[in-house]
């Protein structure tokens, strides 16, 4: 069996008594395209942010291509939601994308020769190389979504790690972001999307993980997505703890 | 004049150039209040570090108290942590509490403190060249001087240094701390550069003063630019000039110094609110008259393309029937008709408009968008 | 500050009296200011009270308390509208606009304050009782005046019940009701106003706002009904007031204001401490009791189901899994499952249940 590129086990968190997520297991086999489904509270986004220990889990462990997360940093990429940063913030495009890059460069240092080029080609590759020098406030959302993908492409990293790069985005955008995700899939990347419409699942993904503060299912989309599987899922919280109430 | 003087004002710039250049930071990240809690927090630290130290000049004093600047951040972040008070409650609990134990300790120990309640508010800047600094019989200035020239090349070398990782963490501290860049050690490094410009700041112009050249020098020149290392160098350059302003109005009005400053700074905020290139008042207002002309204009065009040509047309073109139609008053016609000639979409004759070629295009586009 | 002579009975019942009036009225108004996160907005009142009470003074010549709350009041709410203007046409943040304007505004009271002090009438002595207040100044008159205010203030703030409770709570739902709220906020900062400047000659410009935010975030722990929760935030408030005032006025050079925070904080400590339900004590010793009760039965249960969810080998699980299930530290309870035999600690700290500790579960 080959290594996953993502692997979480027994994942366990929990704000103050109320267990958010508990007792997760994912694992997702490299050169995929996964969706993390589920209804509002299950979880979605901190798994994502529990993966990368923005959220510190009460237990468990998140192995990326076989080894702790913290030691494969420079492999994972992640795209936040758009509302998590201040699109006022005085700065632009090319220098957002640059972000990408820091943690490459390392404590002090200053961007190169070459993290310009790739954060120029990252920009040609999403369709935004005009807006370079644009003030970040000036940018519409499908724009601003494609900037925060060009800034994850300039990491060059295998896992992709992204919360809803759909969300409010214009049609053109949303197709130029699968077809970015299937040719990063193409290249052996592997994808991971937290994902809320339903209808697109089968059509962009190959896997599915259902959650709702538990793993109610995973696998492949026809696997995952049984009446069943849907009912414990968006049945209510107390369907998925099954014989628990819930907190 | 004098050599007094100049002292004076460079104290007054080095000081004010030190609180914008860490204060860009703190607006962007909304923090600006915090400046407000460690500025009156610092006063407790300067007064506990002298009854160890038993000296108003030791170095130890300046590290002290910069050091209950950083306390006081991690006292409101324990509050807010306990989920039983929000955090703004949680800086108004912390710092009146601290700048009153420290009030009171200046209150009841004056004679020993060598502090007293009119150097917490106003600083002694007026007073700063007489305290001066000798190294082996050499005069090298004014103390404060001194302390402001090292705590100024302090944060300069940081911000020189860690420029990308405090505007990484400043913009978006998931990304960094998922890079590795470690956003909660740059904060508590923000806030001990913070901790230490204030305690400079406060020896020169007091406590609530540092508050106005942290913030409001800062937020100006976030008006006025969009790129942070613009922002940066453009409120350094507005402290300084507050600064130098602020002590010739003092001179001017025989009243305090820092208090001129600080008018000052709202005076500089205020200009930039008002005349800030696209996005100050001014400027919003001159786009929306702008809008509304346009959008008159393009009505006008509309209206005359859909009656060109057709029996009516010459009825409803009319100049003096145009208002009935339209449902504008005397005024705006006039004025509206006068712009749309000027712009060469309409011409009349004996009191009837025409669309010329140019009008009939617009009332096209206007239409399609 | 000067040293006082020990005062007589009745002056200490007027600033007793004086500074209660200004702890119910900052207390009851202070909760709303607290719930709506608006604590920050009473410091930016209050430091903007100052040129206020130097303007009243320039332009009147007198010294007569209210003129100067008037003063102070004009100035304070001038602020707040500064405030809400910046952060409405531009990108400056409220935290930014609330500090660029009670500095300036401080500033610019501190620039008349010593423009005053230098002009040859110099008969302002006693306008730097607005700094850091200064309780033993008070005079009937004062006092008469600061519970006329504050009544008025309560009256309205009991008129508007329930449009401030949907204010404070969820200001777009009442938006949706129908309910005019901007209006009621800004009445809202006219009520804080005038909670303010009541204070302004007992605790001082300087202080005030705390005395906004500390009886109300005291009173919140110990109640969740906002009633109970204003009269307690006013009775704290006039507690803290009467016991800082005293102290204050009966020990030679202890500035008002600064004492009556510190007993106000004080109360706001033991409340984080001590309150029955939310506190922190009470919140340990719940945790404690949970532990205690939790049978060892029931974690070896949560064990067994565990297992069953996840298929394949058995793989164990770890303390803080079974913990978020029962919402309790299981940690001891698993040590002594362990002293019986019937879970086993894995090298990589994980717990496992052993063969005795599956017939124990299937049997019970």
């Amino acid at each position: 069996m080959t290594t996953a590129a993502l692997e979480v086990t027994d994942l366990t968190v929990a704000y103050g008594d109320k267990p958010v997520l508990w007792d997760v297991d994912v694992e997702v086999p490299v050169g995929t395209l996964t969706a993390i489904v589920g209804p509002n509270g299950a979880g979605k986004t901190t798994l994502l942010r529990s993966i990368l220990g923005l959220v510190k889990p009460a237990a468990g462990q998140a192995l990326v291509l076989g080894r702790p997360y913290r030691e494969q940093r420079r492999l994972v990429a992640y795209v936040p939601q758009r509302g998590s940063v201040d699109w006022d913030f005085p700065t632009d495009v090319r220098d957002v994308v640059l972000m990408g890059r820091y943690g490459r460069i390392g404590w002090v240092r200053r961007p190169g020769r070459r993290d310009r080029e790739a954060a120029d080609e990252a920009l040609r590759q999403l369709g935004i190389e005009h807006l370079a020098s644009r003030q970040i406030s000036q940018l519409s959302g499908g724009q601003q979504q494609r900037v925060f993908l060009a800034r994850a492409l300039v990491q060059e990293a295998e896992l992709y790690l992204m919360d809803e790069p759909f969300q409010g985005v214009d049609a053109t955008t949303e197709l130029a972001i699968v077809e970015l995700l299937r040719a990063l899939r193409e290249h052996g990347k592997t994808i991971v999307c937290v994902h809320h419409d339903l209808q697109t699942v089968a059509e962009y993904f190959d896997r599915v993980v259902l959650l709702n503060v538990r793993t109610v299912a995973a696998g492949t989309v026809e696997e995952v997505f049984t009446e069943e599987n849907l009912r414990l899922a968006y049945g209510g919280r107390s369907a998925a703890f099954g014989r628990r109430n819930g907190p | 004049m004098t050599s007094g003087q100049l002292e004076i004002i460079a104290i007054a710039s080095l000081t004010s150039a030190a609180c914008a250049l860490v204060g860009v930071f703190l607006v962007l990240r909304r923090m600006s209040l915090v400046s407000d809690a460690i500025t009156h927090s610092v006063l407790l630290g300067i007064v506990l570090a002298f009854f160890v130290t038993q000296s108003t000049t030791s170095p130890l004093l300046l590290v002290a108290a910069a050091l209950t600047g950083v306390v006081t951040v991690a006292l409101v972040e324990l509050v807010t942590r306990t989920r039983l008070v929000r955090e703004d409650a949680a800086i108004g609990l912390v710092f009146p509490v601290l700048f009153s134990i420290g009030v009171i300790l200046v209150s009841r120990y004056a004679g020993s403190v060598h502090l007293d309640i009119d150097t917490v508010l106003l600083g002694e800047l007026a007073f700063a060249p007489f305290d001066r600094v000798h190294v082996g019989g050499v005069d090298l200035g004014p103390a404060a001087l001194v302390t402001m020239a090292v705590v100024l090349a302090v944060d300069v070398a940081a911000l020189t240094l860690f420029w990308k990782e405090l505007k990484l963490t400043t913009f978006d501290p998931a990304l960094a701390l998922s890079l590795g860049l470690a956003p909660t050690a740059v904060t508590y490094g923000l806030m001990s550069l913070v901790s230490l410009t204030a305690v400079g700041a406060f020896n020169a112009v007091g406590s609530i003063l540092t508050v106005a050249l942290m913030v409001a020098p800062p937020a100006a020149a976030y008006l006025l630019s969009d790129r942070l290392w613009r922002v940066t160098l453009l409120a350094a350059a507005i402290g300084v000039g507050c600064a130098v302003a602020g002590y010739w109005l003092a001179f001017v009005l025989d009243a305090s110094i820092a208090g001129c400053i600080a008018a000052c700074c709202g005076a500089a905020f205020a200009l930039a609110w008002a005349f800030a290139p696209g996005r100050g008042i001014l400027a919003g207002a001159r786009r929306r008259a702008r809008q509304r002309v346009d959008f008159a204009l393009a009505m006008l065009a509309i209206h005359l393309a859909t009656h060109e040509g057709r029996p009516e047309a010459e009825e409803e073109s009319r100049l003096d029937r145009l208002g009935a139609h339209l449902r504008w008053d005397e005024g705006r016609i006039a004025h509206v008709v006068a712009a749309a000639q000027r712009r060469g979409l309409v011409v009349e004759q004996a009191g009837v408009l025409a669309l010329t070629e140019r009008g009939r295009r617009l009332a096209r586009q206007a239409i399609t968008f | 500050m000067t040293a006082l002579l020990p005062l007589d009975d009745y002056t200490l019942r007027v600033v007793v009296l004086g500074a209660a009036t200004l702890g119910v009225v900052a207390g009851a108004l202070g909760t709303f200011a607290v719930l709506r996160r608006q604590a920050l907005v009473g410091d930016a009142i209050s430091h903007a009270a100052l040129p206020g009470v130097a303007l009243a003074y320039l332009l009147t010549g007198s010294k007569s308390s209210l003129l100067l709350m008037i003063g102070a009041a004009l100035t304070g709410f001038a602020a707040v509208l500064l405030v809400t203007a910046v952060v409405r046409t531009t990108r400056v943040k409220q935290d930014a606009a609330l500090g660029i304007w009670l500095s300036v505004f401080f500033g610019v009271g501190l620039v008349l304050l010593t423009w005053l002090q230098r002009r040859p009438d110099a008969s302002q002595a006693g306008l730097d009782r607005f700094l850091f207040g200064q309780a033993a100044t008070l005079l009937r008159e004062d006092v008469v005046t600061m519970a006329a205010a504050g009544a008025l203030a309560l009256l309205v703030l009991l008129a508007l019940w329930k449009e401030l409770k949907v204010l404070a709570f969820d200001h777009e739902f009442g938006a949706t009701l129908g309910l005019r709220m901007r209006l009621v906020d800004v009445v809202l900062v006219g009520l804080l106003v005038v909670a303010i400047v009541i204070g302004l000659q007992t605790v001082g410009a300087v202080l005030m706002a705390s005395m906004i935010v500390a009886p109300a975030a005291a009173a919140r722990q110990w109640t969740d009904r906002l009633g109970a929760m204003t009269v307690l935030a006013a009775a704290f408030g006039a507690l803290a007031g009467a016991l800082g005032a005293v102290a204050s006025a009966e020990v030679s050079r202890l500035p008002t204001g600064p004492t009556i925070v510190v007993v106000a904080t004080a109360l706001v400590a033991v409340s984080l401490l001590a309150a029955p339900r939310r506190g922190l004590v009470a919140r340990a010793v719940r945790s404690r009791r949970a532990r205690e009760r939790l049978g060892l039965a029931q974690v070896l249960a949560d064990l067994a189901q565990l297992e069953q969810v996840h298929e394949g080998p058995a793989r164990g699980h770890h303390a803080a899994t079974v913990g978020a299930m029962e919402q309790a530290d299981v940690l001891p309870a698993l040590v002594e499952l362990e002293r019986r035999g019937l879970v086993e600690r894995t090298p990589d700290d994980r717990w496992l249940l052993t063969d005795r500790g599956r017939s124990e579960v299937s049997r019970a």
